[in-house]
C-alpha cells in the first residue's frame, strides 16, 4: 500500500505537532534560529495537513481513519475494536478553528515571549498542546480520547505555569490542574462504566448499542459536567478567568481555544452518542439553561473587572453560553419535529459562532496582550491614550471588540443573527435575553476602548508592539474581515457540512 | 456475571476517600495526595471490571485452554497510570514553586489571583 497522504491527514494533524514538538529542544542545541524554524515549520506543517483533511472531506465526504487497519470504513464488529479516527465536516470545522488561532498564537509568541529562556521547552508545550487538542477533537474512541485530553491538560497547565517567575501564574496553572484532573478521572470513571455493561468504547458502536438505562445516564452526567467545566460553562467557570488573565499573552488565546476543544467534543459525545438512547429535548434543554446562564452571569461578572485581560476572560465566559444555547436549541428541535422550521438555523448559527468566536476571542486576547506587553499593566484605571502611540493595535482590538459585541458588518453579527433569529421560534424570552447580553458585551467593549486607548497621550509606552505579534494580529483580522464580508460562503461550505457530520453514523 | 462485589466497595470507598480530601483540607499537599487516592481508586476499578470468573489472564505463554478475559482495561490501566504519575508529579513541581513565591501550602492563602 502506498503512503497516501491524503487519506493519512487525520494521524499526520497530529503525528506532525508530536514529532516536532520533540524536535525543537533538539533544534535548540544547535542555534536559537534554527529552533524557532523549526517550530514554526511544524505549526505549519500541522496547519497545512489541518486543511489538506478538511479539502478532501469538503470534496470527497467524510471518511473514518482506522488504526491498523486497511479499509477506510469499519465493515465489520472487529474493526470496532480498533482506535478510529472521525475525518468528518465536524473535525474539519474544529481543527480549522483551532489551527487558525494556533497559527496566530505561534508566531505572536516569537517576539512576546523573546528574553524568556527555555524556550525550546515552551514551543515543545505549544506544539504538544495544539496535538492534543487536534487528537480530542478526531478521536472517535472514548479512552482515547481521556489520553488526549490528559495530554491536553499536562501541556497546556506547562504553558499557563510558563512565567514561573510570577506566582499567580503558577497558582491559576495548580487550579486548571486539580480541575483537568479530577475531571479526567472521573471521566475515566464514566468509561469504565459504559465499558463495563456494553464491552466496547468505540463512539459508533456505542451509539448503535445503547440502551438509556441507568448507567447510562449516570456516565452521561459525568461526562457532561466534565466537559462543561472544561469548556468554563457557567457553575464551572471559576477557574476559567484566572487562567486566562495570569497565562503568558501570547498562550491565552489557545488556553480559550482548547476549552472550546472540550467544547467540540461535549457536542459530538451528544450528537453522536447519546441523543439516540436518552432523548434529545432534555439533552437540548439541559444545555439551553447551561447556556443562559453562562450568558448572563459571564457578562454581569466583567461587569465588575478592571484587570483587561480578566475582563476579556469573562466576556468569553458568556460567549460560550450563546453556543451551548443555540446548539441546545438545535439539539431540542431533532425530535419534535422543529428541526426544519429554526432547528436547522440554530445548529448553523451556534457552529458558525464557534468558529467566529475562536478567532475574533484569539485576536481580543493578543490585541489585550500587546496592551500589557506595550505598558507592562493590566489595570484598566491606570491606562490610557494608547491610540496615539499604537495605532494598528487599536485596529485590531476595535475589530475584535466590535465582532464580539455583534455590531453589523463584522462576523460576530452573522452568526448572533442566526442565534437571536432561530432561538425567537423557540422562545422570544432568550432572544431578549441574548440580546440584552450583547448589548452588555457591547458596552464593556466600549468601557475598554474607552479607558485604555481613547484620551490624551499618558505616555505609557514608547511605540507600538514588534512586527511579527503586528503580524499576527493581522491574519486574525484579516479572518475576521474574510468572515464578515462571506458568512454565506463560510456557512455552507464549512457549517453545513459540520452538522452533517455530526448526525451521520457510518 | 459473576462479579465480586468486594473490589467495587474498595473502590467506592477510595474515590469517597479522595474526594473527601481534595475538597476539605486545605494543605495543599494533602489535596494532591488525594487526587492520588481517586486516582488510584478509578484504577481499580478498571482492573476489576476485567474480572470474568472462571476466565484466565490474557497471558498467552503457557496459556491454558479455557477462555481468557479481554485485556482493553489492563491496557487502559497501565495508561492511566502513567498518565497519573505525570500529573501527580507536575502538581507537586507547581506546589513547590508555590510555596516558594507564597511561604505557605494553606489553600485559603494561596488565592490571590482575583486581588
Amino acid at each position: 500500500m502506498s503512503f497516501d497522504l491524503i487519506t493519512h491527514s487525520p494521524t499526520m494533524v497530529l503525528g506532525i505537532p508530536l514529532l516536532f514538538a520533540f524536535l525543537t529542544p533538539l533544534a535548540d542545541k544547535v542555534s536559537k534560529e534554527l529552533r524557532d524554524a523549526v517550530f514554526m515549520m511544524g505549526l505549519l506543517l500541522t496547519v497545512f495537513f489541518v486543511f489538506v483533511m478538511s479539502y478532501e472531506v469538503y470534496t470527497s465526504g467524510a471518511w473514518t481513519y482506522v488504526f491498523g487497519g486497511t479499509e477506510s470504513r469499519p465493515t465489520s464488529l472487529t474493526s470496532y475494536f480498533r482506535i478510529m479516527f472521525a475525518a468528518d465536516g465536524f473535525s474539519a470545522l474544529a481543527t480549522i478553528t483551532v489551527a487558525i488561532t494556533a497559527l496566530g498564537a505561534g508566531i505572536y509568541s516569537f517576539a512576546f515571549m523573546d528574553g524568556h529562556s527555555g524556550m525550546e521547552k515552551y514551543y515543545a508545550l505549544f506544539l504538544l498542546t495544539f496535538a492534543g487538542v487536534n487528537g480530542m477533537i478526531l478521536t472517535a474512541d472514548l479512552f482515547n480520547l481521556f489520553v488526549w485530553f490528559e495530554v491536553t491538560s499536562i501541556a497546556s497547565c506547562g504553558l499557563i505555569a510558563f512565567q514561573n517567575y510570577r506566582g499567580k501564574s503558577v497558582e491559576a496553572a495548580l487550579k486548571y490542574m486539580l480541575i483537568s484532573v479530577i475531571g479526567g478521572l472521573f471521566l475515566l470513571v464514566s468509561i469504565g462504566l459504559l465499558y463495563g455493561e456494553y464491552g466496547v468504547l468505540n463512539f459508533y458502536y456505542l451509539a448503535a448499542v445503547m440502551t438509556g438505562g441507568l448507567v447510562d445516564k449516570i456516565a452521561l452526567a459525568i461526562i457532561f459536567v466534565v466537559f462543561a467545566m472544561k469548556a468554563s460553562s457557567v457553575p464551572m467557570h471559576m477557574w476559567a478567568p484566572d487562567v486566562y488573565s495570569e497565562s503568558p499573552g501570547s498562550v491565552t488565546p489557545f488556553i480559550a481555544i482548547t476549552s472550546m476543544g472540550s467544547l467540540f467534543v461535549l457536542f459530538r459525545i451528544l450528537f453522536g452518542m447519546f441523543r439516540f438512547s436518552m432523548g434529545a429535548v432534555e439533552l437540548g434543554t439541559l444545555l439551553i439553561i447551561l447556556g443562559l446562564l453562562s450568558m448572563f452571569i459571564g457578562v454581569s461578572m466583567a461587569l465588575k473587572q478592571s484587570d483587561v485581560k480578566r475582563l476579556i476572560g469573562y466576556l468569553s465566559v458568556s460567549q460560550i453560553g450563546y453556543m451551548l444555547l443555540a446548539v441546545g436549541v438545535g439539539l431540542t428541535t431533532l425530535e419534535n419535529g422543529d428541526y426544519g422550521t429554526f432547528g436547522a438555523m440554530a445548529l448553523e448559527g451556534g457552529f458558525f459562532h464557534m468558529i467566529n468566536d475562536g478567532v475574533y476571542k484569539a485576536l481580543l486576547f493578543l490585541s489585550a496582550a500587546a496592551v500589557v506587553y506595550a505598558t507592562g499593566t493590566k489595570d484598566l484605571n491606570r491606562l490610557g491614550g494608547l491610540a496615539h502611540r499604537m495605532p494598528y493595535t487599536t485596529v485590531f482590538f476595535l475589530i475584535g471588540g466590535l465582532s464580539i459585541a455583534g455590531v453589523p458588518p463584522l462576523s460576530g453579527f452573522s452568526s448572533k443573527l442566526l442565534i437571536y433569529k432561530s432561538i425567537y421560534l423557540y422562545h422570544p424570552i432568550l432572544a431578549i435575553i441574548a440580546l440584552v447580553v450583547s448589548i452588555i458585551t457591547f458596552a464593556l467593549i466600549g468601557k475598554i476602548f474607552y479607558n485604555a486607548f481613547l484620551g490624551p497621550d499618558l505616555g505609557l509606552t514608547r511605540g507600538e508592539v514588534p512586527t511579527s505579534m503586528l503580524a499576527a494580529m493581522m491574519i486574525l483580522t484579516v479572518i475576521v474581515v474574510v468572515f464578515s464580508l462571506f458568512p454565506n460562503y463560510v456557512v455552507a461550505e464549512i457549517v453545513v457540512p459540520a452538522i452533517e457530520g455530526l448526525g451521520v453514523i457510518p | 456475571m459473576n462479579f465480586t462485589i468486594l473490589p467495587f466497595v474498595m473502590v467506592v470507598l477510595l474515590i469517597t476517600m479522595g474526594l473527601y480530601t481534595v475538597l476539605f483540607k486545605r494543605n495543599l499537599i494533602k489535596m494532591i495526595m488525594g487526587v492520588a487516592i481517586i486516582q488510584n481508586g478509578v484504577n481499580l476499578f478498571l482492573v476489576s471490571l476485567a474480572y470474568r470468573d472462571g476466565y484466565a489472564a490474557p497471558i498467552w505463554t503457557s496459556a491454558p485452554s479455557s477462555d481468557m478475559v479481554l485485556p482493553t482495561p489492563h491496557a487502559l490501566t497501565l495508561t492511566s497510570i502513567v498518565i497519573g504519575v505525570a500529573t501527580t508529579a507536575l502538581m507537586l513541581s507547581f506546589v513547590i514553586m508555590l510555596k516558594r513565591h507564597y511561604g505557605t501550602v494553606d489553600s485559603n492563602e494561596t488565592r490571590r489571583c482575583r486581588e
